[in-house]
């Protein structure tokens, strides 16, 4: 592939691929099972154009190799039938491996349903055809594992997106490093250098965190997100080790949690002795050594994570709900549709419950769909607040107020971490039924 | 220092640039304004100075993932530094902004750079062969 002979892009992608593991004296690369692609969004200057640009080279390069195969009448015996059935049979210039891809900044299948200004819908528009010509799919989520791409345990994978990279790694034990703008090369070439968490060694449980908090407290996703950023502040890029925990953890529990571990630190990769597969121990999740420190998590530690995302004053207006950070599944849009069906978000009051656009539509089959939007909410693909058009910074661009948004509550610490700087919003936390009774009464009680 | 130390390569090439020297840790997104690429951190010394075509020395990389497409945007306007050199071991996310940028990036070097280099003299970095060079 190296010399060429495989054809430029791929040459290209692979010296990429070879001069990032040089980079840190990785021995090898490994071939690679799936990956998980970056958001190409409008909001980032010259990113949707490059990936256009991407995918017409690629395209190009390939309709030059089809038009040689066909023009080559050294082999007398290949009739015009025969060399048309090979032309097809040319692997096609795109993705090596199974690739889906990361959020965008507007709902793509229902224009215009966000607010986003039309010039950046349609730039943002032109990213699909990119996509779908590289062979990508177009799920534009960051919860990829919900629609099933459950890598197996042990493999090798890139990932962007940190709370899918912390699930992928922690939950199902695959294999991934944070990827960054070279998860494009690897897709293509289907390799990635063996270093980081791809080596055993760097799995190994860092800080324990003996976790003394009533059960009742870890009941609900935004529990877990308080949870997940307390730790998250504490370790950095550590791998923490969680002792203590309730037996019975739902998969958006510890999607919560990854989330917020990802948020306040840099967090790759978290233990749960008894509940992740390379800690069925204690000792394992340790690899047998001992941890470099020790910390005991209180009801106050999630207390006071409350507080600091709590800047909306009691009683106060409120202008956006968000839940779906990360994005929900079908039994959390399930909960929503109950909660809201028949009941009326108050006026002035935008209530967005962001999901998947595979999920909605099963949603939409199941009714809750329906029942979310005769309240006046809206469930939205694609995308979600802090990756919109609500950025300050678009907003500027695009001749939009700033800010997009007052006073935002939400069942997530991710969210709100990013909208206070991003948005330029006042947050607070708090759990499903809390972000409804704000929703339907447009007052931060 | 001397007038050369020995660092690692981290991402190859040869480049030559007045140094910009932050004592610091440094981050692309926010530390940096992504239009101009001037310095805009109000805690660094270098505040208001372009990166554009400098040598940046500094500690070491902190701050998002979103550091990578910073690199990779102020390249593409022509404004990013001719070189990196890092005091502590390279970060991997700048590092795929770099080598796409093909931003030669240097690091761990045996001298003292951040002391010994003063900001504006003319510096050459030698990643291939391992060596960063004070040339005035």
């Amino acid at each position: 592939m190296l010399n060429g002979a495989a054809g430029e892009i791929r040459r290209e992608a692979l010296d990429y691929i070879v001069q990032f593991g040089e980079a840190f004296d990785a021995p090898c690369l490994v071939d690679i099972s799936y990956c998980h692609y970056p958001a190409e969004m409008g909001i980032y200057a010259g990113s949707v154009e490059d990936a256009v640009a991407y995918a017409q080279r690629c395209a190009a390069e390939q309709a030059v190799a089809q038009a040689s195969l066909l023009a080559d009448k050294s082999a007398p015996l290949l009739t015009d039938q025969s060399r048309q059935a090979q032309r097809l049979a040319l692997p096609g210039i795109r993705v090596a491996v199974p690739t889906t891809t990361s959020t965008l900044c507007c709902d793509l299948e229902r224009p215009g349903s966000t607010g986003c200004p039309p010039a950046l819908e349609a730039l943002q528009a032109q990213i699909a055809g990119a996509h779908r010509s590289l062979g990508m799919l177009e799920t534009y989520t960051c919860t990829p594992q919900q629609l099933g791409f459950v890598p197996p345990f042990g493999s090798y994978i890139v990932s962007v997106e940190s709370s899918a990279i912390i699930y992928f790694n922690s939950v199902l034990g695959a294999r991934t490093n944070r990827g960054g703008l070279l998860t494009r090369y690897s897709a293509v070439c289907g390799k990635y250098p063996l270093m980081g968490y791809l080596l055993t060694a760097n799995r190994r449980g860092t800080h324990l965190f003996n976790i003394d908090v009533p059960p009742q407290r870890l009941s609900t996703c935004d529990g877990w997100s308080a949870l997940g950023f307390h730790v998250g502040g504490l370790v950095g890029s550590a791998v923490p080790v969680l002792a203590g925990l309730p037996p019975q953890i739902r998969q958006e529990w510890l999607i919560s949690l990854g989330a917020a571990l990802a948020t306040s630190g840099a967090v790759t990769l978290f233990h749960i002795p008894g509940q992740t597969p390379e800690a069925r121990t204690l000792e394992e999740a340790f690899q047998g050594g001992q941890p470099e420190a020790v910390y005991t998590v209180t009801e106050r530690d999630l207390d006071a994570v409350y507080e600091k995302m709590r800047t909306i004053p009691r009683g106060a207006a409120v202008d956006f709900v968000t839940l779906g950070c990360p994005h929900y599944n079908l039994e959390q849009l399930r909960v929503v549709a109950e909660l809201l069906r028949g009941r009326r978000v108050a006026g002035g009051v935008r209530c967005w419950v962001c999901t998947n656009r595979m999920t909605r539509a099963a949603a939409a089959s199941a009714g809750y769909v329906q029942a979310i939007e005769q309240a006046g909410a809206l469930v939205v693909a694609d995308t979600c607040p802090v990756e919109s058009h609500m950025r300050a910074s678009t907003c500027r661009e695009y001749g939009l107020a700033v800010p997009n948004v007052t006073a935002m509550v939400t069942d997530s610490v991710k969210m709100a971490r990013y909208v206070g700087d991003l948005i330029g919003c006042n947050t607070a936390l708090t759990d499903v039924d809390g972000c409804i009774a704000a929703g339907l009464s447009g007052r931060w009680q | 220092m001397g007038k050369a130390v020995h660092v690692r390569k981290v991402v190859r090439g040869v480049a030559e640039g007045a140094a910009l020297v932050c004592p610091g840790s440094f981050s692309f997104l926010g530390d940096v304004d992504l239009e101009t690429g001037v310095i805009i951190a109000a805690g660094n010394p270098n505040q208001g100075q372009a990166l554009a075509g400098r040598v940046l020395i500094y500690k070491e990389t902190k701050g998002s993932s979103g550091g990578c497409v910073v690199l990779q945007a102020l390249a593409r306007l022509g404004r990013a530094p001719s070189a990196l050199v890092t005091v502590k071991p390279a970060d991997y996310n700048l590092a795929e902004g770099a080598i796409l940028a093909a931003i030669p990036f240097v690091c761990e070097p045996d001298g003292d750079v951040l002391g010994g280099i003063a900001n504006g003299q003319l510096v050459r970095v030698d990643a291939d062969g391992g060596v960063v060079e004070v040339l005035g």
